[in-house]
């Protein structure tokens, strides 16, 4: 897809974006907020680490989805991930003297435990043709019972002790680069490696055969069938790798950028995972848009530090539920875009 | 699942409980705990003694209404995961009635009766009011009612939280709660004496339940809204107005969230406090309307089924140290069997159980 037919075919996605542009920039102004000091490379930079974890999420959604199952579990997978990164890493070194080695190995857990768990809300809904919002729903509460759960089991309490992160990588001459430098040449690995598989899955998903695949099993399964490839197979890796991914963010959320797991309240996670979903509908599940969209909800995220730093105080209660209506105002505007035709629907081959 | 017998749906609630509860104890063993004690004192919590009984049943009182209000929604093809949002703003409204119209109206136990009558009717209306915005949000924008009701959980939640810890906090306390109600607001105890359940909130659940069950098999406009949501096409071509239907409705089963949020208030708490502390009834729900295959009147065993499970979990976390999380966790466990009843038909006909091939 290329840029130009984006914008004939998304009128209404580029004039909502241009909308919600245009009323920010009018309340700046109306509130004479000092745009130059909000928009700092400071505040991009937090931006792009508030949206990693949810542009990882995204974009493991939006394939499974291109492939006929939503995924709404994605909450729940990313509390899973970021429970399983925390307690692997600490099981480890043994206490909390966890090093960057031992975070590492937490990552590869987490991915590899919600692949695995993936793998089972793929056999109840592909095989065994469970609904999928349903399944997804029960996902995200035995994630809200069981997280918290092990973490007590684990360290007496529903949160974690005070673990390190992930540290930075510094790339010596390039970080020097104005902007770019400290946003990407002086930024956590788990941050590039986001913006390495935004494109990574773009390239898949729109300049491959596997990515035709992909598409083909949620809009014309009977095609791809015939053409002689198995659907449920392309299905099962696609939502296998959706849920790396969520484990992934939740993994980042908790030790690539956060300081432990957090089970109180809606745990940690705290909606990403549902915002993740309507980050790939708003950016037509176009992995790059996944992630830009991700971004402003990244942004979003942020904007109270930012709003404190420039001396406007609105209570944190507040500015913390900015994300949310933020997905509402987008879901409004841009509504369900063009689902797969067989999202949600099983499918079962002729020739058995 | 929509075409499976009575006795089917029985077997399958029957087994996906069994199943989790099962998964329960072996995680409770495995993590070192002792799985004897965890189950007897889940059962001991429940229905060990009288007080426990009336905590039971003041569980099962929230859990039917809204399981109901979950079932309104589920049978008509919509899915209100809203709930606990349309719950939080409702009790809220019942408490702003009854604080702020306290001081004006006459005390004493009439006085009692209007304001709660006044503050029930409030909550049903907001309780409405906030499950109408996404009802018009997926009619005429085509937005996903599972996201949208979700982020309104939160937004209830936030704003609720804010307006009593900036506004409604009685000054010098830390506490982000408001006051609380005259004394002569709640719900008369009766049989148990217990100061937080009272019959007359569960005589309010179960005539909810019968009542809406009423109105979606006998009225017009409850075919009208199970025909939408099972025929989506046969309803459209018997002139029934989708749109209208996904938001009457929304508005319907957040109406009786609402009333769920007023007997909170009232019977439960008696002040208001910040949502993010209050039970997740309106999830739980969830669990408690798929059991009942989306049919109100069997909210009501499933209502109480959930109580007693959430009454033992309760006493668990107090006497055990087994976290009482682990019961939230065998819920989603619950929801996850009965979405998926055809693994227990294919695991039945591996075993040689009902062998019809349908």
């Amino acid at each position: 897809m290329t840029v130009a037919e984006y914008v004939t075919d998304n009128p209404v996605k580029i004039g909502t974006g241009a909308i919600l542009v245009g009323v920010l920039v009018v309340a700046a102004a109306g509130l004479d907020l000092p745009g130059a000091e909000l928009l700092t490379v400071g505040t991009l930079q937090r931006s792009l680490q508030a949206a990693t974890p949810i542009a990882l999420a995204a974009i493991g959604g939006l394939f499974a989805e291109k492939s006929g199952v939503f995924n709404i579990g994605l909450e729940g997978f990313m509390i899973f991930g970021a429970l399983t990164a925390a307690a692997v890493s600490w099981f480890i070194a043994g206490d909390t003297s966890v090093s960057q080695a031992d975070l590492w190995v937490g990552v590869l857990a987490a991915m590899v435990v919600c692949g695995i768990l993936t793998y089972i809300f793929a056999l109840l809904t592909i095989r065994y043709k469970a609904d999928q919002i349903v399944v997804g729903l029960a996902v995200w509460f035995i994630g809200l019972g069981f997280g918290p759960f092990t973490a007590t089991v684990i360290w007496g309490g529903v949160s974690s002790p005070t673990l390190p992160n992930i540290n930075s990588v510094t790339v010596p001459v390039l970080a020097e680069v104005p902007v770019l430098g400290r946003l990407i040449f002086d930024a956590s690995p788990l941050v590039l490696f986001t913006l390495a598989v935004a494109i990574v899955a773009w390239v898949v998903l729109y300049r491959t055969r596997y990515g035709y695949w992909v598409q083909a099993a949620g809009e014309n399964p009977e095609a791809l069938d015939t053409a002689g490839v198995d659907v449920n197979r392309v299905r099962y890796a696609t939502v296998v790798f959706s849920g790396v991914m969520a484990g992934l963010g939740g993994a980042v959320l908790s030790i690539g950028i956060g300081s432990g797991f957090t089970g109180t309240g809606a745990t940690m996670v705290d909606g990403r995972g549902w915002i993740a979903i309507v980050a790939y509908l708003f950016g037509n599940y176009n992995p790059i848009g996944a992630f830009l969209a991700s971004l402003l909800f990244g942004a979003m995220d942020m904007l109270q530090i930012q709003l404190q730093t420039v001396g406007i105080s609105l209570p944190g209660s507040i500015t913390g539920l900015f994300p949310y209506v933020a997905v509402l105002v987008v879901l409004t505007l841009v509504g369900y875009t063009r689902v797969p035709a067989a999202v949600g629907e099983p499918y079962e081959t002729e020739d058995d | 699942m929509l075409d499976a017998t009575v006795f089917e749906r029985f077997a399958i609630a029957l087994l996906s409980t069994t199943l989790a509860l099962l998964i329960g104890s072996v995680i409770v063993a495995a993590t070192g705990y002792d799985a004897v004690a965890f189950v007897s004192s889940l059962v001991y919590g429940a229905v060990g003694n009288l007080s426990n009984v009336a905590f039971t049943l003041r569980q099962s009182t929230m859990l039917i209404l809204t399981g109901v209000a979950v079932a309104v929604a589920f049978r008509a093809g919509v899915f209100n995961i809203g709930v606990q949002g349309q719950f939080v703003v409702g009790g809220f409204a019942t408490a702003l009635t009854i604080i702020f119209l306290a001081p004006v109206l006459p005390g004493g136990a009439g006085g009692g009766v209007l304001l709660m009558i006044l503050g029930t009717l409030i909550a049903i209306a907001v309780g409405g009011a906030y499950a109408t915005l996404p009802g018009l949000m997926k009619a005429y924008a085509d937005a996903n009612e599972v996201i949208t009701t979700i982020m309104l959980n939160f937004i209830a939640s936030g704003v609720v939280y804010f307006l009593i810890d900036a506004y409604l906090r009685p000054a010098g306390t830390s506490a982000p709660n408001t006051e609380s109600f005259p004394s002569y607001i709640g719900l008369p105890g009766f049989v148990f004496g217990s100061g937080s359940f009272s019959v007359i909130g569960l005589g309010v659940a179960l005539l909810t339940a019968v009542g809406v069950y009423v109105v979606m098999a006998r009225t017009r406009f409850g075919y009208d809204l199970v025909t939408s949501g099972y025929q989506q096409r046969a309803a459209d071509y018997s002139g029934v107005n989708s749109n209208r239907t996904i938001i009457t409705t929304m508005t319907f089963s957040g109406m009786v969230a609402g009333l769920a949020g007023a007997i909170f208030a009232i019977m439960i708490l008696g002040y208001y406090s910040d949502p993010s502390t209050f039970p997740t009834f309106g999830f739980d729900a969830i669990a408690v309307s798929l059991l009942a295959a989306n049919n109100p009147l069997g909210v009501i065993p499933a209502g109480i089924l959930f109580g007693a499970l959430d009454a033992g979990g309760q006493y668990i976390g107090f006497t055990l140290d087994v976290p009482a999380e682990l019961v939230d966790g065998v819920i989603g466990l619950i929801v996850l069997f009965v979405a998926a009843p055809e693994l227990f038909r294919m695991s039945a006909r591996r075993v040689g159980l009902g062998g019809d091939d349908e």
